[in-house]
Parts: C-alpha cells; structure tokens; sequence
C-alpha cells in the first residue's frame, strides 16, 4: 500500500533580517538589509502509512511546527517534496483541506463570545458535511470526551482543558483521513491529557484516522504513538518505536526512594547512588538487563520504606543521548533505524 | 460557501446583541463624532456660503457619499486587515489556511464589523437630505449611475484597505501605513480643486480616494472635474471593480510569498 | 521621580519609528490641506471679520499642529487597557499618586511630539508660507502660559473620559465622543470668530475652547491685556473644575476597585 504520507529530502529555511544593534543601526536598517538564513527543517525523509499513529518529538526550536505546516499546506519546503493523499499539500490546498484535520496546540480555531456549538455548526457548513454524518459524529465524540454539559457555553468561559477537547472533536467531525496535532496537550490538567489521549488512541484505532502528533512530551508518544519520529536542531535523529529508542539508548532509570525517616547509607545492587538526602535518595540504574526485582530485592523487608518511584529519561534527556550518539555503543549507526 | 458566509454574519450579530448597550453606546458616538466634524464645514460655509465653489447642500453630498462608501467597504475589510499583523504573527491565520475554504472570505465575514452601521446610518440620512436640496436632473440613469458610483466607492476603499492588510504577510510591521490612508482619507472631504495639482494627481492615481465621492459627485453635479475631466464620469463606476482586481491579485502574491512559494 | 517618567515616555516615544514617519506625513497633509482651504475661501478678500489670511495661515498651524500635538486619545486608551488587565490596582501601590504620573508620563510624550513633529512642521510652514511673529512680548509670553493651559486642560477632560470609561465600560464610545467635541468647539480647525452668532456666546465659554483657541487668539493679539488675563482666570477655573472632578471620579475609582477587586 501506498504511504499516505510521504516527505522526501525535506528542507525549509526562512530568511531573518538581521538586526542591527543601537540607534545607528536602525537608522542602517532602513537602508540597507542584509538577512541570515535560518533551517528549521535539513533534509528529513519518512514515509507514514494509513493508519498509523506518529509521534513527531522534538526540543523547542526543533522545526516540529515547520515540518506540520508544510504536511498540512501552510508552507512550502525550500527544497525535497512532500506528498500528502498522492497530492501536493500546497498545490490542492483546499481539497487537501477536507481531507485533513488540524489542530493547533496554541492557536484557537473556536468562537470566543458564543457557544461552542456554534462554532462546530461553522464548521459543518464550511466543510459541507452531510447533517446525519454530522449529527452522529457530534453525538459519539462529545460523548468521549464529555462535552455534552458544555456544548452551550460560550468558548470564553471553557477552560483550556475543555477547550481543547472541543478542537479535536472539532477536527474530526469532517471525517477526515489523516489528523495532525501540533502540541495538542500542552497547557492541559493532567485529567485533561489523559481524555484527549484516549480518544486520541481509540480514533486512530477503532476509525483508521492516521494522527500524526508533535509533542515534546513523552507521555503522548507512549499512550498515542507506537512510532516515533525525533528532531532536533533541524535534522532527523530517530524514526522508529520507542521501545527501540530506548534500547538503542540504553536508558538509565531513576529510582528515586523515600524512607520514613532517614535509614543511613543505603547501598544497592546495580544501582548507583546520585543524590542522598536522608530521608529521600535517588539512583541511577545503569545497566538496562537489570530487571527493578533485582535491584530492590535488598529492600523487599524494609518496612521504613514509604514510597519508590521509577523516572524515565525526559525527552530533553534522550534527544541529548541521541545527539551525543550511541556510536561507543554500537546501536546507532550514523542511518537512523526505520520504524515497523 | 454561501451559506457559511450567511451562518458567519449571523454568529456577528449574535455576538453583538450579547453586548448591545455598549453596541448602541459606541454607535451613538461614532455618529455625534462624524456629525461634529461635518458641523465644523457647515460652520466654515455659514461664514463663507461657498468652498471652491461648492455650496453646502452639494458639500453635503460630497460628504455623505464618502462616509457611504466607506461604511461599507471598511465594514468589510478595516479591522479585519488592522488585526491580521497580529494573526499572521502569532500563527493564528495558519488555521485559516487549513480549512478548505478561502482565507480571505473567512478573515473577513468571520470579522465582519456590524459597528459600521453607525456610519452608514448618518450617511444615508445626510444622502437623502442633500439629495434632495441640490440641483440635480434626476433621470433613471443618473439614479442607476449614483448607485453604481457608491457600490465602486464601497470596492475602493474595501480594495486598498485589503491591500495594505495584505503587505503584513510580506512586513514585519505594516500597520503605520493605515495612518497614511486615513490621513489622505479625510481629504477627500473636500473638493479636490481646492487642493495643490500634486496632491489631486494623488488622490487620482496612485491612492485614487478622489474616485471614492468627488468625481461622481461633481459628475451628477455637472462641475468640471479636474486631472481626468470628461473621463471622470466613466471612470467612477469603474475604479472599484478595477481596483479589486489589482487587490486579489496583490493578496494572492503576497499569501504565496508568506508561504515561500515564491512571487 | 516624575522628571524620570517623562524622560522614561519621550524615549519609549523614540522605539517607534515607523509610527513616527506615518504621523508626520498625517500631520503635513493636515496642516497643508487646512491651509490650502483658509486660501479657498478668503479667495481676494484682504479681511474677513478683522481677520487676514496670514493669521489664518498662522491660526492654522498653532491650533492645528501646535496645540493638537498631544495624542489624547492614547491617554484614554492607556487608561482603559490598565483598568481591564487590572495594572490599575499596582499603581494603586506605587509611592506615586496615579494621575500625577499620567501627567508626568504625558508630559514626555508632548515633548517628544513638539521636537518630532511640531518642529519639522512649523518650521516648513514658516518657510513656505510664512508665519506671523507674537503680536506683542506680552501676547507672546501668555500664549505659552495658554498653551501650558491648553495642555492642561486636554489632559484632564481625557482623563475624566477615561475614568468614565470605568463605569460606562465603554472607552470606545467616549473616545469617538471626545474626539467629535473636539472637532467641532476646540477651534482647532474653524476658529470661534466664524462661528454663528446663535451659538457663540455659549461656545466660547465651554472648556474646548481654551484648548485650541484662545491661545492662537492672544497669539494674534486679538485679545486685549485684560481680557488675556479675564480668559487665562476663567481658563484657570475650567482647569479646576475638570482637575476636581477626576479627583472625585479618581477617588470613587479606587474605592471600586479596593472593595470589589477590579
């Protein structure tokens, strides 16, 4: 099967008037102006196919938003193509546009001063989706994620949590083939995160809807995402499943211990000690074929033993550990693996 | 795409009605503000009887036809444009271009400003009243001719607004250059052979606001029409169809070029 | 302190360039359309109503360019956005009392207007058409005692608007409202002497007066020395009495916003 998306030697730079400092250089500025050339996005190439689900991660800066605008026809690459449905997402614009869902993290696309339903009744009719299919998609998603009580209140007086809800549902009422997410969790109540990232899964799964996601929070990849595309500083460092990024990492967990009361020095196997605080340590576990048993078998009797807590790598952690390279390991080699 | 743009005016005015006093307030002001400043030349000719020629009644027309044409066209594009630096900046208009929908209808109906109606209210009324006190033969062309002339002013203004809102995609900052519209705008409060031949080239070519009421106007008056003389007649009904080709083609050059499309 | 806000308003003034060059070119097209229409109507007349047409063109600039130099209309636009986003109540806190640092702040932003605009202005006028010198040292002297004034007094009417915005919540309308006074009985575009003589008794007596044109009038020594002074007494008086009622409004203001919060 074709992929339904499909980036080829992908780049986009943008040209930036550079500044002058001072008075003197603005008075310069207005004759004269010279431009730096910014790559937010260096040669990326993937290919998606219908029906999956991708995370697209990477650190602030990293050109996630470049590489969505340019899938969803916002922006044109500098060079490389981008093919999206078999169309130049540019070229057909609008009938790309009906294919597709958006949704913008930071961006509202809801009416502020009037109800929410209005704002998707706007929606049907720019989109010219028939009433039934309407009527029934409206019906079941507001029902996943609970927007019936709040269908009637005006957008203004929705937390951003319910907000955002109401875009994705917003987004998919059109059913559309693929749905792209540009930092849709960002801002959100944990409550919050965990609806949108259900629906999230069960529309990818029980429809077919291809998601694709930007996001800098591991949370998402894991609960949303089997595959994962990272990013950082323009280029494309990973394209596969976490699992697989964790494994050619070799990820160092944190175990972080809370003792009733501080117990003393407390060793333990396979783990190293980072950070004693009396009552609270933390340690690095290095080695990844240690099973957690293993290391906390030691403690299994203490009774002194409040809380433990396992603490993955955040993504500013594993991007620094991708970017530093795996090579002393052997796992990355300089082509990045290629997801399932 | 009709029925949305219908549904998008409808969703304007209910929003509106949500805040109807501070609606009734703001148009009650605009319109004592205008009639101030109408009242200032109506002092002026109290004192003089005419200006360039023009007696009241016939400055009267002058002025309404401009704030007409204005209402209307700025309803249509002002503070949508104004506000489209900020859109384009913080990426919010990025959404209008992923809706299989034209950005320009969506940026105007769904900004559509009711708050003109203040304007076209005064205007009409002091269009009906100098209508009726000037010295015009009225004939089915004449009549068809006026209409023809305000709905080409509404597209005038309507079209140069549009094309300084669209300089945003291309600047960082454009809005300064709204000052210079508004402030060649109030000139064309008065007749042009009142001003310097420079500045009337000005307001016939390169931002053609003459177009907009004083050369229909001082054709149905039968005054002689400076700069274009005999063409000023035809030529009003003309510039604003004229002038919103110009305008689509500038704003899809400009959208292109924000997109990196090239020009 | 209050010598430092303005200093701190004429250097934010001096961030905004591109704005500046716009307001200039406005400015010009203002000042030179005006006088192109005081030539229209006077036509070959050497006087009308004991005015000539060079104190006209003198009338112009002064209560145009010179006068009008002040952005009023920032003042209640500043005011209204620190009454919704609640900055209010921090000045409520400052060491400062509120309107004494508007008056500091706008202060600053006058003078950078003066040097930015009204200069290049006055200047260009002066060369082109010429402009008249003071009738006399004492009419020149009151006219920047009326000018001081004017400001003044423009300054508290947008401040008295601005607080009314507080209750009206509508800085909108009493903008627009202003603006159409302002046009009409400031005098800053047809001075009072044109005016019907219906209404010029009442006209002249109004505040808006004292903003545009009674300083070009003693300017051009169309006032007496005693009746400079009656009308700088009586100037005085409106000043009061606005300043009073922003002390009023400015003291219910508070109250308001201490006992519900903004």
């Amino acid at each position: 099967m074709p992929p339904i998306i499909e980036a080829s030697a992908v780049s986009k730079s943008f040209r930036q008037h550079k500044r002058f400092p001072g008075v003197l250089g603005a008075l310069k500025s207005l004759f004269t102006q010279q431009f730096t050339e910014v790559m937010a996005v260096d040669g990326i190439s993937f290919e998606i196919g219908r029906g999956e689900a991708v995370g697209y991660l990477g650190p602030n800066g990293a050109g996630k938003s470049t590489m969505i605008k340019m899938l969803t026809g916002i922006l044109l690459p500098t060079s490389g193509s981008v093919c999206v449905l078999g169309r130049i997402p540019h070229a057909e614009r609008s009938r790309n546009a009906r294919q597709i869902g958006v949704v913008f993290g930071q961006r509202s696309q809801l009416w502020w001063d009037l109800p929410l339903v209005d704002s998707f009744e706007l929606h049907r009719r720019i989109y010219k989706i028939p009433a039934d299919r309407y009527r029934d998609n409206l019906a079941r998603f507001s029902e996943l994620l609970a927007l019936g009580p709040f269908l009637e209140r005006p957008v203004r007086q929705l937390s951003l949590g319910q907000r955002m809800r109401a875009e994705v549902v917003m987004a998919l009422l059109h059913d559309p083939q693929i749905l792209f997410l540009d930092e849709p969790t960002i801002g959100l109540d944990v409550v919050a995160k965990d609806a949108v990232r259900r629906f999230l899964r069960e529309v990818n799964r029980e429809r077919g809807v291809t998601v694709i996601l930007t996001t800098h929070d591991l949370q998402d990849i894991e609960q949303i995402c089997p595959r994962l595309i990272v990013v950082n500083e323009a280029k494309l460092l990973f394209d596969g499943p976490l699992s697989l990024l964790r494994s050619a990492l070799g990820s160092k967990r944190r175990l972080k211990l809370e003792f009733a009361a501080d117990p003393g020095p407390v060793e333990l196997p396979y783990a190293k000690l980072v950070s004693d605080a009396g009552a609270l340590k933390h340690y690095l576990i290095e080695r990844e074929d240690v099973s957690l048993v293993a290391v906390l078998s030691d403690l299994r009797d203490r009774a002194d033993l409040k809380d433990l807590s396992l603490e993955e790598p955040s993504i500013e952690e594993l991007i620094r550990s991708v970017y530093a390279g795996g090579d002393a390991q052997g796992r990355m080699s300089a082509a990045p693996p290629r997801g399932v | 795409m009709a029925g949305a743009i219908g549904f998008m005016i409808r969703l304007q005015i209910k929003t509106r009605v949500q805040y109807r006093v501070a609606f009734l307030l703001n148009r009650l002001a605009q319109i004592i503000a205008y009639a101030s400043a109408f009242s200032a030349i109506w002092v002026l000719i109290h004192k003089f009887e005419t200006l360039a020629g023009w007696r009241w009644p016939e400055l009267a027309l002058l002025l309404s036809f401009q704030l007409l044409g204005y209402g209307v066209g700025a309803a249509l594009s002002f503070t949508q444009m104004r506000d489209l630096e900020d859109s384009v900046r913080s990426g919010r208009f990025d959404t209008l271009l992923v809706k299989p929908f034209s950005p320009w209808a969506y940026l105007v109906f769904s900004g559509l400003n009711l708050g003109y109606i203040g304007h076209i209210v005064l205007a009409v009324g002091m269009l009906v009243w100098s209508l009726s006190a000037v010295a015009i033969d009225w004939t089915l062309f004449r009549a068809s001719y006026a209409l023809a002339a305000l709905a080409s002013s509404a597209a005038l203004v309507c079209s140069m607004l549009t094309m300084i809102g669209a300089c945003a995609f291309v600047l960082t900052r454009s809005r300064y250059l709204y000052s210079i519209f508004f402030g060649l705008w109030e000139l064309t409060r008065y007749p042009l052979n009142l001003f310097p031949i420079p500045l009337q080239w000005l307001l016939l070519t390169a931002m053609p606001m003459g177009f907009m009421n004083y050369v229909p106007v001082a054709y149905l008056l039968g005054k002689p029409i400076v700069v274009v003389g005999e063409l000023g007649g035809v030529l009003a009904p003309l510039a604003g169809p004229l002038l919103v080709g110009l305008a689509v083609l500038q704003w899809r050059y400009c959208i292109r070029r924000y997109q990196g499309a090239g020009g | 302190m209050y010598g430092a806000v303005a200093q701190s308003a004429f250097q934010t003034q001096l961030a905004y360039r591109s704005q500046l060059w716009a307001h200039i070119f406005g400015q010009f097209i203002q000042v030179f359309f005006k006088i192109a229409i005081w030539q229209s109507v006077f036509g070959s007349l050497a006087q009308v109503d004991g005015v000539s047409l060079p104190q006209m063109i003198t009338y112009a600039v002064l209560a145009g360019t010179v006068l009008s130099a002040w952005e009023w209309a920032r003042l209640i636009q500043g005011i209204d956005v620190a009454i919704s986003t609640g900055d209010i109540a921090v000045f409520l806190l400052k060491p400062l009392h509120y309107p004494l640092y508007l008056l500091a702040s706008e202060c600053g932003n006058l003078c950078f207007r003066v040097v930015a605009i009204v200069v290049p202005i006055v200047l260009t006028v002066a060369l082109s058409y010429g402009l008249l010198p003071p009738a006399s040292l004492l009419h020149g002297a009151a006219f920047l005692v009326f000018w001081a004034l004017s400001f003044l007094i423009q300054f508290l009417l947008s401040l008295l608007f601005g607080l009314l915005a507080f209750w009206l919540m509508t800085a909108f309308s009493l903008e627009w409202l202003l603006q159409g006074l302002l046009a009409l009985l400031s005098g800053s575009f047809v001075p009072l002497w044109f005016f019907p003589d219906s209404v010029t008794a009442l006209v002249r007596h109004l505040p808006f007066a004292w903003i545009g044109f009674y300083p070009v009038a003693v300017y051009l020594g169309k006032l007496t020395p005693p009746q400079v002074f009656a009308y700088l007494a009586l100037g005085v008086v409106w000043a009061a009495i606005l300043g009073s009622g922003v002390l009023v409004l400015w003291r219910r203001a508070t109250l308001r916003i201490t006992v519900q919060g903004g």
